[in-house]
């Protein structure tokens, strides 16, 4: 359980020590190109640079708070007691990009393309994604039961080449059902991190791909469709994730903060596994070197 | 059905009956008027910039890409969760694009291509195509200009309001002179007093649909009658920028409603709703800056 007001929360922090504060930074290895959004996780700081080394391509790899390409600790398990952010702040220092915006992500797993298999992303056609769909909460791995309240993006794993093919992700949604997502058209050289079904153009979706009407998540991956003219180079991930909070920073060097123990509804649960990571909206271009901080305070009852 | 209490409203959230979208509108170059009313919608960007460009005087639909983007989630019902505001500076040194009143609506119906120069002709206008929501209740009346706009001119339309009732007759609304499109040419008193939304006659709260468009004096221009359902007002209290020199101080504020918690409710948003944005700059043109922004919905 979370907690019974707010007492047995300052209780929970203050008396019995549930709760901490984490602070994570990240600078930017790259130029990202303005009305993009950027997965951080690939750019250095803390935790370190994922390179979504998962063996294989077109294999769904579950990722969790022991993923070991860097993620942040929380605590570790607290079942069966309930783990909920309290606070959270950010700021950028950068020389453009402004104003901004940073959404954490629990980044429940991914897929690569053209790690591991040349032509997944530099041919087009269907690339069939084998994974086992996520099932009712047994385990961290579907700790969002049947997917509930998942989204997907497909972001930069490197840099990648010319062109822009259009791109739609074939999926399950929460019933088991097969759908797909809004078709998003690519964009060309785009910078490692970036995600490519965003940007200020027709046909992009910010920062997640539409599903089907009426679906509220997604449990199984089935295939990604590239059509046109494929990209020249690069590598991809198609990233599933819980969306968690957002926090606006508005100008280089401005710190803001954001308090979830009075808004509503709020104090968003943080499920035994998470592996928090963030997304970046850059309203101009964001300069490379830019730094990124964020901060979060969370807590436990039970 | 919407919610019955603050718990279910949290339910949903958890349940991913959410849904969280991304924008950012560049206005253009040309200079805005101070205290008037831009159409974000009419700019590049994400989402695409809407120019009102189909057959002049007949009745259309805005496309659903030139809307921020939500999902259609019948028999759900779904509503304005929060919207978070940010607007960046033309240049370093401009402090012109804080202060904004801004309205979130949904786009409904327009008529493009109105000639402002026709005096004392009547404008027939083609409305094969209808209100695609909101048939019941109709909107409020928006003119964008579609182009600069020389003069100051003045005109009335003829409509049929809320209750279906036709052949009402709008007050005398001006136009004003403006720099180029996507910029709500809408005024009144002697033609300095802007409005978002044209005078409707005494006693009406809405417009089904407009039959025909009279100009008494000249405009110098093109506009659009825009029919939309406003949804909520917000703001934009600062600009967003970075000195180059002396100090090299930051400035800029995000501005963010939250349903429930600072107003009563949560607005409703229609299935096919074509969302959109616009505002007035009271600090000045709004000329090349860029509105950014995060909007969330919810739906049971």
């Amino acid at each position: 359980m979370g907690f019974t007001s707010q007492d047995d929360l300052i209780t929970q922090l203050t008396v019995n020590g549930k709760g901490d504060t984490v602070v994570t930074t990240k600078t930017l290895a790259a130029a990202q190109l303005a009305g993009t959004w950027t997965l951080l996780a690939g750019h250095a700081g803390y935790p370190v640079a994922a390179t979504f080394a998962s063996g294989a391509d077109l294999t769904y790899a579950p990722t969790d708070d022991t993923w070991s390409e860097g993620t942040i600790y929380t605590g570790g398990d607290v079942s069966t007691a309930t783990k909920h952010f309290l606070s959270a702040g950010a700021a950028v220092v950068a020389a453009a990009g402004a104003p901004w915006y940073i959404m954490a992500i629990d980044l429940v797993g991914y897929v690569n393309l053209g790690a591991y298999t040349a032509g997944n992303v530099t041919s087009t056609g269907t690339k069939t994604i084998t994974m086992t769909a996520l099932g009712s909460g047994a385990g961290k791995g579907d700790r969002y039961p049947n997917g509930q309240g998942l989204r997907m993006f497909v972001a930069a794993d490197t840099a990648l080449g010319a062109n822009a093919p259009t791109c739609i992700v074939n999926y399950k949604n929460t019933g088991g059902v097969s759908k797909a997502t809004t078709t998003f058209t690519s964009t060309a050289s785009m910078p490692v991190g970036a995600l490519l079904n965003t940007g200020a153009a027709a046909n992009k979706y910010n920062p997640f791909l539409p599903l089907a009407a009426g679906d509220t998540g997604v449990s199984d991956i089935e295939s990604l469709v590239w059509a046109g003219t494929a990209h020249a180079s690069g590598t991809v991930i198609i990233g599933l994730c819980k969306p968690l909070w957002i926090v606006p920073v508005p100008a280089t060097g401005l710190y803001n903060k954001v308090d979830f123990v009075n808004a509503l509804p709020s104090m968003r649960k943080i499920p035994d596994g998470a592996n928090i990571q963030f997304l970046l909206f850059q309203t101009g271009a964001t300069t490379s070197a830019g730094t990124v901080n964020v901060d979060f305070d969370y807590a436990y009852g039970g | 059905m919407g919610f019955r209490n603050v718990s279910e409203y949290a339910a949903a959230d958890e349940a991913g009956q959410v849904w969280v979208t991304g924008f950012r509108k560049a206005v253009a170059s040309a200079a805005t008027t101070t205290n008037a009313w831009i159409d974000y919608t009419y700019f590049s960007g994400s989402p695409p910039a809407n120019f009102y460009a189909s057959t002049p005087a007949k009745a259309a639909v805005i496309e659903s890409d030139k809307g921020l983007r939500v999902p259609s989630v019948s028999p759900a019902t779904q509503h304005v969760k929060n919207i978070m505001l940010m607007s960046a500076a033309a240049s370093a040194t401009s402090a012109t694009n804080g202060r904004q009143q801004v309205c979130l609506a949904d786009y409904l119906l327009y008529y493009p291509f109105i000639d402002t120069d026709a005096i004392g002709e009547e404008q027939t206008l083609d409305n094969t195509v209808t209100l695609p929501r909101y048939a019941d209740k109709g909107g409020q009346v928006v003119a964008v200009a579609q182009s600069a706009a020389s003069a100051l001119g003045q005109f009335t339309f003829n409509y049929t309001n809320q209750d279906g009732v036709s052949g009402r007759v709008s007050q005398n609304n001006f136009t004003y002179i403006v720099a180029g499109g996507g910029q709500v040419v809408g005024a009144s008193g002697a033609g300095a007093s802007y409005n978002p939304f044209c005078y409707l006659q005494s006693g009406d709260t809405g417009v089904r649909s407009i039959e025909s468009v009279t100009f008494s004096a000249a405009g110098g221009g093109l506009m659009c009658l825009v029919i939309v359902k406003p949804l909520l007002k917000t703001v934009v209290t600062q600009e967003c920028r970075r000195t180059t020199t002396g100090n090299l101080e930051s400035y800029g504020a995000c501005n963010e409603l939250s349903s429930i918690i600072h107003q009563a409710g949560a607005p409703r948003i229609q299935d096919g709703a074509v969302l959109g944005l616009f505002a007035s700059g009271y600090a000045g043109s709004l000329a090349s800056s860029v509105l950014s922004g995060v909007i969330e919905t919810v739906w049971n």
